[in-house]
């Protein structure tokens, strides 16, 4: 284990745990695409080395909400560290990862990194397209340097193709993704999603792709590189919007909260907020009117599938007064007593709150010396077990302040103190 | 294709349906995995749709279900590909014993059953691991396997809103909106995935097998975390912002000529606005709102965009209304600003940049013929993959897997087929 300069990021636990225990990646991915990606791979135990632009960092840090100054930093640089170090989407982003601060336009940043990526198993980048190759850094010279490391590249449209050097928010790529088209009203324009689930989406699947790479380059010594696109992610998850009209020339058109051409399946107000409706099978529809407390509803005209269809506004200004009297807790557990998959819109404070997710502990508590102490949503798959009581499948530790962990790898890599100080000097580090 | 693949030496046995464990399943086939989707004959995949449905439903080719139209659905016939079909009763002693043969001969045994129906036929994990001490077995109920609300069921949709994401998708002062697709399965089939590539590499270096207790609330909630930290940090929740962004102006969708044609625009800096006002004061637009776009002092800074969003977005559709969105986007990318237009389903199949990158590929159903589907979403260099075969018809490969792989003889695959615990018929479906 290389020597700490930061006691307060190391697990007291002497053997680092985590799935991918003894996997190093180097991680030059900004925004939210990569970060995720390789956030799974930190959370699973890898040891992974965010390397990041000195002085500013990664773009993300400037996402707000900051947290509020915490007792004990209110000097006015305590502003400015705030601004770096507790924004919401990088602390979330970011955890278990290693920061350190490289100018990889310089030579002695370029030889630092290249022999990070000598050492490493997995390398993640999100820059534009051809940026590696201007920084040197292309897929060639990195196989010199290293013949077995997996390199993922994470970009908006891909490696090829006459759309590789678009720019892209989040907004775009659903829009060429598929998805834009589908979402929203259909007497309104297309609407994108809150969460950016596209980018979020395709770090996923380019940790997949990572780490099928990782087991082939184990088994075989040959590493590769691996192209994924935001925009193409979306086209994979059209499911029948797209095959629809693959197989009979429909298009599949905006259909608002009113779900695949059902009625009495989707999202409904209620007393304290919203509900999600669904009507089960239609040998079942008289139960779920038994539920609603409503004999209307259980009129044979609404017993089948397209009969709730043919009368969907009938069935729901029957369904609204029950849903209006309870609230969505009550709604939800309702149905779910019944064998409805019923569900609730749930805000953040809810979240916190779910019973299910407190009662599995998936939250985290970290403490992070800006940021102070917040809950994580933990692992996207908490539970893990080999039925043996030590092991310990992922690792949660608090994000990186920027550039906390250059001393440590420096003198990994045999620079002296004093070699460091120049480095930093020189803008370097 | 002879180069060897990441997973050729692995084989899933899947008993999962609908999206979520397929999605997972589907990406395990992409690379190189011995997939082998077990089904019932009396409860298919109900993707498949129904036994008997209604012609004109645009998920069968032409709208016409066919001989058999459990064959021949889209939603289907999308995520199965390179997998072998089978049709096994459970509930059999017959069915058990061929159950467990295969499971001992599985490296990865994953269902998305409500939470313990395979443990009600006499199969937890521990079971499970007296065929295959090695197992790694993936759970994936709804809400996982133990708590309050374990033996609750939801859907992609509902997953959407447990988990947050609908909350703040849709307009402000309106309600939540639903994603177009149901959200919440392909992010939990991505998840379990790369998990169970972790789990078979810790397996090769260890030799132990896992259990994996998928909770499909929980992967989506840790998509939206971000989200969950701002809300203890500001003590405000998400706003639905339309396709508005919280950050920088314009960012929206806004009309082209023609029916239900829109171009997203998302100017993220003061470079790509200028840019963009002056694309729109060179276009001759008949207002003096745009030739005076770029020097209003309103729209100056990001902040002043903000703030002026809604006229900002009103002079940006008088000048998009009149345009085709594929040239305007391609003229502002010229320009450096991120646009796209909105693509609907023909165009996707249509769009150069897709057919340069074999995004969807052409493959040939013998239930359906030839039509596109989306293909393998990443381009790997040394180990690419391909689309093996279409989706496998009900019970398909039957033969193959009992016969060749678990040497059934001929006779008691026969017997199997007469008892009803295997065929290529469904004796019936339940679709929710």
């Amino acid at each position: 284990m290389p020597n700490s300069l930061s006691g307060d990021t190391q697990s007291p636990n002497p053997t680092v745990p985590g799935l991918l225990q003894g996997v190093r990646v180097l991680d030059l991915t900004n925004y939210i695409s990569g970060p995720y990606c390789t956030k799974l791979m930190a959370t699973m135990g890898a040891e992974v080395i965010k390397v990041e632009r000195p002085g500013a960092g990664d773009p993300i840090r400037q996402f707000g909400p900051f947290a509020k100054s915490i007792a004990g930093n209110k000097s006015s640089s305590s502003a400015e560290s705030r601004i770096l170090e507790s924004g919401a989407w990088f602390l979330y982003l970011n955890t278990s990862k290693k920061s350190i601060t490289l100018d990889l336009k310089s030579d002695e940043g370029h030889n630092v990194l290249g022999r990070l990526a000598q050492s490493s198993q997995i390398l993640v980048e999100s820059f534009a397209p051809g940026t590696m190759d201007s920084l040197n850094l292309g897929s060639a010279h990195l196989k010199e340097l290293n013949p077995a490391l997996v390199l993922t590249s994470i970009s908006n449209y891909g490696q090829t193709g006459p759309h590789r050097d678009w720019k892209a928010a989040e907004i775009n790529l659903y829009a060429a993704g598929g998805l834009m088209n589908i979402t929203g009203e259909p007497d309104q324009e297309p609407l994108m999603e809150g969460a950016p689930l596209a980018q979020l989406g395709a770090g996923q699947n380019a940790f997949v792709a990572s780490m099928a790479a990782l087991m082939y380059a184990e088994e075989t010594g040959e590493g590769q590189h691996i192209d994924v696109s935001i925009a193409e992610y979306a086209t994979n998850i059209l499911e029948n919007a797209l095959m629809q009209y693959s197989y009979s020339g429909q298009e599949f058109n905006r259909v608002g909260n009113r779900g695949y051409g059902r009625a009495a399946w989707g999202i409904y107000p209620c007393q304290d907020g919203y509900v999600g409706i669904i009507a089960g099978p239609d040998h079942r529809w008289p139960e779920m009117a038994a539920v609603m407390e409503r004999e209307e509803l259980a009129d044979p005209r609404f017993g089948s599938r397209n009969g709730r269809m043919m009368n969907a506004d009938e069935v729901d200004a029957l369904m609204l007064p029950w849903l209006l009297e309870h609230d969505k807790v009550d709604i939800f557990k309702a149905g779910q007593e019944h064998g409805f998959g019923f569900a609730y819109v749930a805000t953040m404070e809810d979240i916190l709150d779910m019973e299910q997710l407190v009662s599995r502990n998936f939250f985290v508590d970290l403490e992070h010396p800006v940021a102070g102490n917040l809950k994580y949503p933990g692992p996207p798959i908490s539970k893990i077990s080999t039925g043996e009581l030590d092991f310990e499948p992922w690792v949660y530790r608090r994000v990186p302040l920027l550039g906390e962990h250059t001393g440590e790898i420096l003198c990994e890599l045999g620079y002296s103190a004093d070699e460091a100080e120049g480095l930093r000097n020189g803008g370097v580090i | 294709m002879n180069i060897k693949q990441p997973l050729e030496n692995y084989r899933i046995l899947d008993l999962s349906r609908i999206w979520a464990g397929p999605y997972c399943t589907k990406l395990l086939a992409d690379l190189g995995a011995e997939v082998i989707k077990m089904e019932s004959l009396s409860v298919y995949d109900s993707h498949r749709g129904p036994i008997a449905p209604a012609r004109g439903i645009a998920a069968y080719p032409d709208g016409e279900p066919g001989e058999e139209p459990w064959n021949r659905n889209g939603w289907f016939n999308c995520l199965h590909f390179s997998k072998y079909g089978v049709t096994l009763e459970l509930t059999s002693q017959e069915g058990q014993a061929v159950f467990e043969k295969l499971v001992s001969v599985s490296d990865v045994l994953i269902e998305n059953f409500r939470q313990g129906s395979l443990a009600r036929l006499g199969y937890d994990y521990d079971a499970l691991k007296k065929s295959r001490p090695d197992l790694i077995y993936v759970s994936m109920p709804a809400f996982g396997n133990d708590g309050p609300w374990q033996s609750y069921l939801a859907y992609g949709i509902g997953q959407e809103q447990l988990s947050g994401m609908a909350h703040m998708t849709g307009y402000a002062g309106d309600g939540p909106m639903k994603s177009g697709i149901n959200h919440g399965d392909p992010i939990t089939g991505s998840h379990a995935a790369g998990v169970v590539l972790a789990a078979l590499r810790h397996r090769r270096r260890t030799g132990k097998g896992m259990f994996i207790d998928v909770s499909q609330q929980e992967s989506a909630v840790s998509l939206i975390g971000a989200e969950v930290l701002a809300f203890q940090i500001s003590g405000q929740e998400p706003e639905r912002n339309g396709n508005h962004s919280p950050r920088v102006a314009p960012h929206n969708a806004y009309p082209c000529l023609g029916e239900d044609r829109w171009i997203t625009i998302a100017v993220t800096n003061d470079q790509q606005w200028r840019a963009l006002a002056g694309l729109v004061a060179g276009s001759g637009l008949a207002t003096n709102l745009a030739t005076n776009l770029a020097s209003d002092p309103r729209f100056d800074t990001n902040e002043g965009r903000l703030g002026n969003q809604d006229d900002l977005d009103e002079i940006i559709s008088r000048w998009t209304e009149s345009q085709d969105a594929f040239k305007l986007a391609e003229r502002l990318q010229e320009v450096g600003v991120p646009s796209s237009p909105v693509l609907r389903g023909p165009d996707l199949l249509e769009d150069a940049h897709y057919k340069d990158r074999d995004t969807f590929v052409a493959v040939d159903h013998p239930h359906v013929g030839v039509r596109k589907y989306p293909g393998i979403p990443w381009k790997m260099s040394v180990t690419p993959g391909q689309i093996r075969w279409a989706s496998p018809a009900l019970g398909q490969h039957n033969r193959q897997i009992y016969g060749q792989l678990l040497g059934l003889t001929e006779p008691e695959i026969m017997e199997l087929e007469e008892t009803g615990v295997i065929g290529d018929k469904p004796t019936g479906s339940r679709i929710i």
